[in-house]
């Protein structure tokens, strides 16, 4: 299986893919091995970081699932520089993270199946509490914040996506498909399209703006992709799905058509081992919360 | 008017029919009895063959070249066909187009593997008379059957008694109707013996194959070995609404919140995880992997846990099987070996986060006789990683030897040793 086999860091990092966005003009896009953060200010070590979130201003936050924290960084001219350690007792096992447009850092603990809200400085704001009318409660197994700071939260054991706007009034409702595996994320493109992955069946929905239900996306991508378990989209609207258990990084078209993959297992800088999250900033830089090799590594993803 | 001329007519036409449909004289100036008789002075041991109780049609009536070309062939055996095509030249639609369930030799025209083209002791030509011959591939299935203390009467009729050969129109597993309409046919569980065993619960319209087992058990009743104790308790109550009220069968909660109710110790220890395995909370909650009432598997497991966990987990079963080296558990679909499946403080919810400790389980002697591994040996390629067993192999294995993710051994020792690349 080409997934397992991994190829040498020092060799130029990855695939040149072509994107063919629907009816794009042709791109190319190749995801080069930038810089790798193992480290806290303090030199400690990441532990199985899970969660990554990154915004224009040069800000990179990891949640350092392992350490039970979050930690900032700054970002500039492809360098990483450490700058703050989060740890507050409100978390405990941080996954994923957002941050929205003003900087502040909202988590989800998966322990504790809430969405946590900090501020910029990384104090304790409280838990994000939806109240969707006929819904007891809302349990979050993954969500995405928008660039207008909407809230769409995956709520697996309800079978539903919440969609709320920044001061948490639920403004949408969407079903999950019934017929499908497990879903495991849903993303939002620049356009309000949100979408939804099914893990299993490898297989991304999609909702417009407005409606009502989820359409599938294209056919399943199961033939390259292992286990895609995050899903995010990019400022051309190409989605990139995390394959956890594949280690790399599946492109689809917005029509769900596959790109290519890129990325492949291994320990060195520039391979993954079990990758979690991924986050693109404005600059086309990518960072990946690379868990089982308890690091965070930034990608350059340069268009052709 | 007399009869004498009409009858006259009809004698002429009787003696002038037989001459007008009489076969042309042979083309090949065939010797007689040449579609069979005459293989039978080469063939002697046909002779024995004939004289067994079931034979089929076309070598009763010596018709050997009704299979065989007696000159040449393309095919084994001088046969006029491919072996798997040529029984449909006869017997066609042995398979239904649209049938709910298909036996694969049928479906893949393995006729041979069942039945003896020429002749045999047991009816439909079969190759061995009832369950000995299901027991060709269904042996497991067959032997604990025959090894049950309680045995399903309609198991020791054969197994014809509920599954068709060829194909069903209407039930899973070749099943002659579907389950429990297929069950009803024997037993009626209206009846006030079977009223009293099944607690008044209005189980016709259930599915008896959730607590029973219909090709015998060491349970009385004939229930699945492992029975939840409710039910080996006949304590329907603890869960179902009463027999006879508005709700029926209805549970009485729905999910992980009716299990809670005796299971809380060990719901509240998973609950408390930093990972939950998804199916305990949603959907059908502990129904996703569990039977409620009975089942063949330890911990009422709804089947092999090969087939539980890879109804999810695909790609990580697809994994196991495309690998060279077989890893044991993975093998023998134990699962558990190395993770827990309802929740976990680990990655990849293992029973042990190190993975020295987890393979240390079953590979003691590599925790002291094998490549430094554990907290004390950074790993050369990744300063946050220190060597563990992982570092070298991929537990569910890969295309190379030795569940190695590189193919050969020293281009995986070569990442860390890389003085001695060649």
């Amino acid at each position: 299986m080409t997934v397992l086999r991994a190829i040498d860091a020092r060799v130029i990092v990855s695939l040149v893919v072509v994107l063919a966005a629907s009816g794009a003009r042709a791109q190319s896009v190749a995801f080069k091995h930038q810089a790798t953060v193992y480290r806290d200010a303090k030199d400690g070590k990441l532990s199985a970081p899970e969660g990554v979130a990154c915004n224009d201003a040069g800000l990179l936050v990891i949640a350092d699932t392992g350490n039970a924290r979050l930690l900032t960084y700054f970002v500039k001219e492809g360098a990483v520089t450490p700058a703050a350690e989060v740890k507050v007792p409100q978390l405990k096992h941080p996954v994923r993270l957002q941050l929205d447009s003003k900087g502040n850092m909202l988590v989800l603990d998966r322990k504790l199946r809430k969405i946590a809200r900090l501020d910029a400085k990384g104090a304790f704001q409280g838990y994000v509490d939806l109240k969707p009318a006929g819904v007891t409660e809302v349990v979050p197994t993954s969500f995405k914040v928008d660039r207008g700071d909407n809230l769409y939260v995956l709520d697996t054991a309800a079978a539903k996506v919440f969609v709320a706007d920044s001061s948490g009034a639920v403004t949408a409702t969407l079903p999950l498909p019934a017929d499908a595996g497990a879903f495991m994320d849903v993303a939002v493109d620049a356009g309000g399209i949100v979408y939804v992955l099914d893990a299993v069946r490898a297989t991304v929905w999609s909702a417009a703006k407005g409606a009502t239900a989820f359409s599938p996306l294209g056919k399943s991508f199961k033939d390259y992709a292992s286990f895609p378990t995050y899903l995010t989209a990019n400022n051309r609207g190409v989605l990139l799905a995390v394959d956890q258990n594949g280690a790399g990084l599946v492109l689809l078209g917005q029509d769900g058509s596959y790109l290519g993959r890129q990325l492949s297992l291994g320990w060195t800088d520039g391979l993954l081992y079990y990758p979690s999250q991924i986050c693109l900033d404005a600059q086309g830089d990518a960072f990946v919360a690379d868990r089982s090799n308890n690091r965070v590594q930034m990608f350059t993803s340069i268009a052709q | 008017m007399s009869a004498r001329p009409f009858i006259l007519v009809l004698a002429v036409a009787a003696l002038a029919g037989p001459a007008a449909a009489a076969p042309p004289a042979p083309k090949f100036k065939l010797k007689p009895g040449a579609a069979g008789q005459v293989c039978l002075e080469c063939h002697p041991d046909f002779a024995d063959r004939l004289k067994k109780p079931f034979v089929h049609t076309p070598v009763r009536s010596k018709d050997c070249v009704g299979c065989h070309n007696p000159h040449a062939s393309d095919h084994g055996k001088l046969l006029a066909a491919d072996a798997n095509a040529i029984c449909a030249t006869c017997h066609k639609d042995v398979v239904a187009k649209n049938a709910k369930s298909t036996h694969p030799p049928a479906t893949q025209q393995k006729c041979g593997e069942c039945h003896d083209p020429h002749a045999s002791n047991a009816k439909a030509n079969l190759v061995k008379a009832g369950p000995d011959l299901c027991a060709t591939c269904h042996k497991t299935l067959v032997d604990g059957a025959k090894a049950s203390k309680f045995k399903h009467r309609a198991v020791e009729n054969g197994c014809g008694s509920c599954h068709e050969a060829h194909a069903s129109a209407t039930g899973l597993k070749l099943l002659k109707a579907d389950v429990p309409q297929l069950c009803l046919g024997c037993h009626k569980v209206d009846g006030p013996i079977l009223m009293k065993k099944h607690m008044n619960y209005p189980v016709a319209k259930a599915r008896c194959t959730s607590c029973h087992d219909p090709h015998g058990s060491n349970v009385r009743g004939m229930l699945y070995n492992t029975v939840h104790a409710p039910v080996a308790k006949g304590m329907c109550g603890q869960c179902h609404e009463a027999p006879g009220s508005p709700r029926g069968f209805e549970p009485k909660q729905a999910g992980l919140a009716l299990c809670r109710g005796c299971h809380v110790q060990n719901i509240n220890k998973m609950m408390d995880k930093n990972r939950l395995h998804r199916p305990v909370t949603e959907g059908a909650a502990c129904l996703s992997c569990h039977g409620p009432h009975a089942s063949k598997e330890k911990g009422l497991l709804k089947a092999d846990m090969r087939t539980v966990c890879g109804s999810c987990h695909a790609d990580t079963i697809k994994r196991g099987d495309m690998s060279v080296t077989k890893h044991e558990p993975i093998k023998n679909s134990e699962c558990t070996s190395c993770h827990d499946p309802h929740g976990s403080d680990a990655a990849l919810m293992l029973v042990k986060a190190e993975s020295p400790e987890l393979c240390g389980k079953c590979h003691d002697w590599q925790k002291h006789s094998s490549h430094p591994v554990g907290a004390k040996y950074v790993d050369p390629r990744n300063k946050n990683l220190t060597l563990q067993c992982l570092s070298c192999h991929r537990a569910h294995g890969t295309e190379f030897k030795s569940m190695m993710p590189y193919a050969t051994v020293p281009e995986t020792c070569t990442k860390c040793h890389e003085k001695f690349t060649r």
